[in-house]
């Protein structure tokens, strides 16, 4: 018996991907890593969410109170797809992919980005079906700060509880409108063209694209996580 | 060596159920060791501090009061409510994520059980936390201030049945849809739940909408605690139907063919349907409530011994001789609550129908969230004539917000001099003047009159007092300044001697009340 023919593949086998096809490589790569992340029911989930906020606007679901409680039901639609786009974060392979993925960050990266502008083209889109208070530059505004909470907890707290930042945020939000604090920090309390509230919202994506740049969710073998 | 020697010993077999009971505690303290739901608990508790503990405080000293917000309109449990759902959520999917299903499919257990014994474990820990995050919150309350009346037990109940319910349902979640978006998904539902029905919560003051553990409306004001104790009618319906909401969750779960055999699936079935009839009992017997004085009534909870007052002694103090005795809860008030009333009680004492007691009585419950929904009020009644004064009624009370003492220091006389002058209805132009020149009297400038009746809660009566004081003069911008007739009258009649003022009131006062004099029959 001899070493020679181990390396043969089995007849029928699939050939390996070669160096001949550099292009198709990192197309690959990036789809591997979006299934893995289940970004396509992640993409099917915020085409829902856009459906409900169009119901929403177009049969005006409301909830009884003054002007802020009826951006009620579009900000917590925006608070569930921060809480999908936090989930995607979550990785099932821990240290070896980190070990092994070089673009790993990257992909993190763009998995963020193009999510973020899936979930506001999505619900953009839904807005279309009604007036939704603050328009289109407070949906921005509101679901890229949501948003940057989502991942900022994925990369504390681990990727499948990312959504426990969106969460949070916004039912200490729904205390502070009622108490009518004006600080940019509550950026929905604050109006569409507020400047303060535009930079604190954006500083806590920014936040947040770094943190799960750089860090990646706490799941992907970064310590501990509860399952 | 015998046969006997040989034959092994035997011991008496275990009974099997208390094997059955081992075992179950022993998966119980497995599944309380590996839950997850403990993970959850730091951000819960962040939230629970900024929102329920911090939006409660800068209320006067009682329980009621202190505990509106976050027991009343329940924010407690809707701090917990997401969390717990998605979290449970998660922990109902793990076999699905795991692909394990097939595996303990062939367990001894049944699955359903091993289910039931996953969801009692973090169960315990998302009730046991939140039964300790309040009781500290309490105990903090209670530290910082002498908190007057009883705590909100019941509401606490309610909470705690609120918290298991919500978690029956996000493991119920998880466990039919397992995938990584289940915990968030179950997250959003409870969430929008919550909101909506907190919204809408403030809106409905009958009918079904009062089994929303967060409706306050008619359920939660000042009298209880105090003067009678919490109703417990509608809490229990409210535990009923989150019990039932629980139950039917977990009964779902033992529905499926892979949950086990067939005897379990039926007794399964039966559970669901046991607690879909307990939520829909609820459901149906919250629309026979109805509103008492003292709170909401139920007829088939209700139970009479529930509508007997407090017993209480009052304490005593004195304002310009006449005896001010109020509820012992409200002991703090006595020495401002003298001091408001003494320039008025010097005012009118000696005159007909002026008061000899002050007394402080109940309250009554409104229809809405606030008792003064009704309108704030003071009454003079008796023989001797007692003013009768519904502290609880007052949303003045001084607290630690800015601006409240002063706000109750001009209500008080206000409301006592209008109910001396006027009655209860609206004044006359004439009422209205000799109204203004007493409160004049009394610490409150003509100047500072078109505020002071502005401030929310008062009668109907005070918009058009405020009218005649400022002659149509008030816009958005502000209640207007004093002119005009009325005004003119009252500087007269407070100009005079107090001696010719008292003289005067003692000969017309019976003509005033009845309404007969006009502004120019003023001196």
């Amino acid at each position: 018996m001899t070493a020679a023919g181990v390396q043969s593949s089995p007849p029928g086998a699939a050939p390996a991907p070669t160096a001949g096809r550099p292009a198709v490589a990192p197309l690959r790569l990036a789809w591997l890593y979006l299934r893995s992340r289940r970004v396509p029911a992640a993409i099917g989930l915020l085409a829902g969410l856009g459906a409900l906020l169009w119901a929403a606007l177009r049969w005006r679901w409301n909830v009884a109170g003054g002007a802020a409680a009826q951006a009620l039901i579009p900000l917590t639609i925006e608070t569930g797809a921060a809480a999908v786009i936090a989930v995607t974060t979550y990785g099932p392979f821990g240290d070896p992919e980190r070990a092994t993925g070089r673009w790993l960050p990257w992909l993190r990266l763009a998995a963020a980005v193009a999510l973020t502008a899936a979930a506001f083209g999505a619900l953009a889109a839904g807005a279309a079906g009604g007036a939704l208070p603050g328009g289109t530059l407070a949906l921005l505004r509101d679901l890229g700060g949501m948003t940057g909470t989502g991942l900022l907890s994925a990369a504390a707290l681990g990727g499948a509880f990312g959504w426990t930042g969106p969460m949070a945020y916004w039912l200490a939000t729904e205390s502070v409108l009622a108490a009518h604090w004006t600080t940019p920090w509550i950026w929905p309390a604050r109006p569409a063209h507020d400047r303060g509230a535009a930079i604190c919202a954006a500083l806590v994506l920014a936040a947040g694209f770094a943190a799960i740049t750089l860090l990646g969710a706490r799941d992907s073998g970064r310590g501990p996580v509860p399952d | 060596m015998t046969a006997a020697t040989d034959a092994p010993v035997r011991h008496r077999p275990r009974r099997a159920g208390g094997a059955v009971t081992l075992t179950t505690a022993r998966l119980l303290r497995i599944e309380l060791r590996r839950s997850t739901m403990p993970w959850i608990l730091p951000v819960i508790a962040a939230l629970f501090w900024f929102d329920s503990y911090r939006f409660g405080a800068g209320t006067p000293p009682y329980w009621v009061l202190r505990t509106f917000w976050n027991m009343g309109q329940g924010r407690t449990f809707m701090d917990f409510a997401p969390f717990v759902a998605g979290v449970a959520a998660w922990i109902g999917s793990r076999d699905g994520r795991r692909r394990t299903a097939d595996l303990v499919a062939g367990a001894v257990w049944p699955r359903w059980g091993a289910q039931l014994a996953a969801w009692a474990a973090a169960t315990i820990w998302a009730v046991g936390a939140y039964l300790v995050f309040v009781c500290v919150m309490f105990a903090v309350y209670a530290h910082q201030e002498s908190l007057q009346g009883s705590p909100p037990w019941w509401w606490v109940a309610v909470g705690a049945a609120a918290v298991a319910a919500f978690t029956a349902a996000g493991f119920a979640v998880g466990a039919f849809f397992p995938s990584r978006f289940a915990a968030p998904a179950a997250a959003f539902g409870a969430f929008l739940a919550v909101i909506v029905s907190s919204q809408n919560g403030f809106g409905d003051t009958s009918g079904w909408p009062l089994i929303l553990p967060n409706n306050a409306n008619g359920n939660y004001q000042p009298i209880s605690g105090i003067f009678y104790p919490y109703l417990p009618d509608l809490p229990i319906a409210r535990i009923m139907f989150l019990a039932g909401i629980a139950v039917a969750a977990l009964g779902l779960l033992g529905l499926p063919a892979r949950a086990g055999g067939a005897r379990l699936r039926l007794a399964a079935a039966v559970v669901a349907l046991a607690g879909l009839a307990a939520a829909g009992t609820a459901s149906v017997l919250v629309r026979t409530a109805r509103l008492t004085p003292h709170g909401m009534v139920i007829p088939a909870l209700h139970d009479a011994a529930n509508d007997r007052p407090i017993r209480y002694t009052p304490v005593c103090g004195h304002a310009a001789g006449v005896p001010v005795c109020l509820n012992p809860a409200y002991r703090g008030y006595l020495s401002t609550i003298a001091a408001d009333l003494r320039p008025v009680l010097a005012e009118v004492a000696g005159l007909p129908g002026a008061p000899v007691r002050v007394t402080q009585v109940p309250g009554r419950y409104a229809s809405g969230m606030f008792e003064d929904q009704a309108g704030v009020w003071v009454a003079i009644s008796g023989t001797p004539p007692v003013l009768q004064l519904p502290l609880d009624v007052f949303n003045t009370l001084p607290s630690p917000t800015p601006g409240s003492a002063g706000q109750f220091d001009q209500e008080l006389p206000l409301l006592s001099v209008h109910e001396f002058v006027a009655g209860s209805g609206g004044g006359t132009a004439a009422q209205q003047a000799v109204q203004a020149a007493l409160l004049a009297h009394a610490g409150i400038p003509l100047a500072a009159q078109p505020q002071a009746l502005t401030i929310f809660g008062l009668p109907d009566w005070a918009g058009e007092d405020l009218q005649g004081l400022v002659a149509g003069s008030g816009s958005a911008n502000g209640p207007g300044t004093p002119r005009g007739p009325v005004y003119a009258a009252a500087r007269r009649f407070a100009a005079l001697p107090a001696a010719t003022r008292h003289a005067w009131l003692a000969a017309n006062l019976a003509a005033l009340r009845a309404g007969r004099l006009t502004l120019a029959q003023l001196p």
